[in-house]
């Protein structure tokens, strides 16, 4: 599949700070998820492909054409910034049909799209109220809505999902797979992982501004075998339970948790420890509370890979 | 988007937004202090026909020249830029398909068209109630619109130079303070060829009244004190290349720099 947009060596730094170190990627059509904690970099990544911001070292293209400084390449892209920023002074539909002018449309045709939108984002009948008196959600929604007004060929969300209720979020997680289905390129930010999952399954790691893996969730899954697994075993006596595990060659590390009735195990073999662990039980009547295993969730397997 | 179609709707957005913020109102506002003089003067000095036209020039329109338009441009000029970064919202801007020069230019004709629109009504209102007993006389027009006219130079001059700055510094404000109400109030008042080097010059040069030669004139002459004027072609022309100069100067620098958001 064909580069929507294509980054190369791309590398921006703030004084002697490195925002982004020499990233290479290719994002293809269909929802790709950028997903990294708070200053990996993703925003200035986003920056970068759409000309806010200039590369110090690297090269972006989006559909072949570079962005810094070339306005015609805006037509087909839309941007939804992380900051809860707006005109305050002006209702959604001034903000909306004011900004829809950049591009060059009738005036009936501005009214036509700012209505489309609005309507998209469940923001009809608030369309006359000030920005300013907007809810969180709504805000984002409106925020949304600019970046969907003009039918772009690309949409570029900065944690689109950021400060929204469940039920907001749901919505805009549906609006964005209609993306998708509608033939868009999608890129969308978050540093919240179930967000990414319910978007999509092609995603991007990006820590310390570097990219740590991408692909598909079940390559994400594979990658994680390569780390140890952590398992929590609560229970009456760990100390015992310890023991009992200390000759294991598969056995990484054990620790006890705060509460002193925690046993944390990391392993390579998680299957092989279950097996042990259910002999152990039954074998020295040791009574386990709950064991759980935060490998379990894909919030793991971003953890390991990011090294905390 | 071609760049004059660019500016055109950017200037629709920015004059439409600009009249409903609470900065527009305050300066609106503070537009009427001359309007109150004016009635104060005019109580004081009913009969002085004379007098009233000195009083005007050496003390309304130091108002209007050394302070209301310096201030107004000094605000708006500086924010063409300032603003959008402050307020993060220039993603909204430049993620858009219009040449970036547009931006600025847009930007920097809606708020000069607005300025004047809050200079004209203060002054006309200021200016009239002063010569309420002259209205029938044609040459009174014509100097009110010559003061209309310095007045609008000087907008576009030293908003053009503030927007520079604003694109140009991080802090604009501070270094426009110092230069409008500092260089601009000193420098005017020395000898020769040096208050050439302030905007102010020019304006004052283009002022219809004039004092008397040798007397320094009615009043306190304060407007005119130590003015060695430049003809008023010079003059004019020296606001005009100040303004485009800066504006230029402003539009390449906006095109080539990155602006970041403070965290």
């Amino acid at each position: 599949m064909t580069a929507v947009i294509a980054a190369s060596n791309l590398s921006k730094w703030y004084g002697n700070v490195l925002g982004l170190n020499d990233v290479s990627l290719e994002v293809e059509e269909g929802i790709t998820g950028l997903l990294g904690p708070n200053g990996a970099g993703k925003s200035t990544f986003m920056k970068l492909i759409t000309g806010q911001m200039k590369p110090n070292i690297g090269t972006v293209t989006v559909r072949g054409q570079k962005v810094w400084n070339n306005p015609e390449v805006f037509s087909g892209i839309g941007f939804c910034p992380e900051n809860d920023v707006f005109y305050e002074d002006v209702t959604g539909w001034e903000f909306l049909t004011g900004l829809l002018r950049f591009y060059g449309y009738a005036p009936a045709e501005i009214r036509e799209r700012a209505a489309r939108a609005l309507d998209i984002v469940d923001l009809a009948k608030d369309k006359d109220r000030l920005i300013r008196g907007y809810s969180r959600g709504m805000r984002q929604r409106v925020k949304v809505a600019q970046a969907i007004a003009h039918d772009p060929e690309i949409v570029i969300l900065d944690e689109p999902l950021s400060g929204l209720d469940p039920l907001g979020k749901r919505k805009l997680i549906k609006l964005i797979k209609d993306f998708k289905s509608e033939g868009r390129t999608v890129l969308v930010s978050s540093h919240v992982l179930p967000e990414i999952e319910a978007l999509t399954s092609r995603i991007v790691l990006v820590h310390q501004g570097k990219i740590l893996a991408q692909g598909d969730i079940p390559y994400i899954r594979e990658l994680i075998e390569a780390h140890p697994h952590q398992i929590s075993v609560r229970s009456s006596d760990p100390r015992a339970l310890a023991a009992r595990f200390l000759g294991d060659r598969s056995i990484q590390k054990m620790t006890f948790a705060a509460d002193g009735r925690t046993l944390v195990v990391e392993t390579h073999k998680r299957d092989d420890f279950f097996g042990r662990l259910t002999g152990v039980v039954l074998e020295d009547g040791i009574e386990v509370e709950e064991i759980s295993s935060p490998d379990d969730n894909l919030q793991a397997v971003f953890e390991y890979l990011v090294g905390k | 988007m071609n760049t004059p179609r660019s500016i055109r709707e950017i200037f629709g957005f920015f004059f439409f937004l600009g009249r409903r913020t609470g900065k527009t109102r305050v300066f609106a506002l503070l537009g009427l202090i001359p309007v109150v003089l004016a009635v104060v003067v005019r109580i004081v000095l009913h009969g002085r026909s004379g007098d009233i036209a000195a009083v005007f020039t050496e003390i309304l329109m130091v108002f209007f020249l050394q302070f209301y338009i310096v201030i107004l441009a000094l605000f708006y000029g500086t924010s063409v830029t300032a603003e959008e970064v402050e307020n993060r919202t220039l993603s909204y801007l430049i993620t858009r398909p219009l040449p970036k020069p547009a931006i600025i230019l847009g930007k920097y004709a809606a708020y000069a068209l607005l300025m004047f629109a809050m200079v004209a009504v203060s002054l006309t209102l200021s200016f009239f109630v002063m010569n309420a007993a002259r209205l029938r006389e044609p040459a009174l027009y014509l100097t009110f619109l010559s003061y209309l006219g310095v007045l609008g130079l000087g907008i576009l001059a030293y908003t053009a130079f503030f927007t520079f700055l604003g694109t140009v510094l991080k802090r604009a404000i501070l270094v426009g303070l110092v230069f409008g109400f500092g260089w601009e109030n000193v420098i005017q008042y020395f000898p020769g060829s040096t208050q050439r080097f302030s905007i102010v010059h020019y304006l004052k040069s283009l002022l219809p009244y004039r004092p008397a030669p040798g007397g320094g004139g009615k009043g306190v002459a304060l407007l005119l004190f130590r003015l060695e004027p430049t003809s008023t072609l010079l003059a004019v022309l020296a606001l005009i290349g100040i303004g485009a100069a800066f504006l230029a100067l402003a539009c390449w620098l906006f095109r080539m720099k990155e602006y970041l958001y403070e965290e």
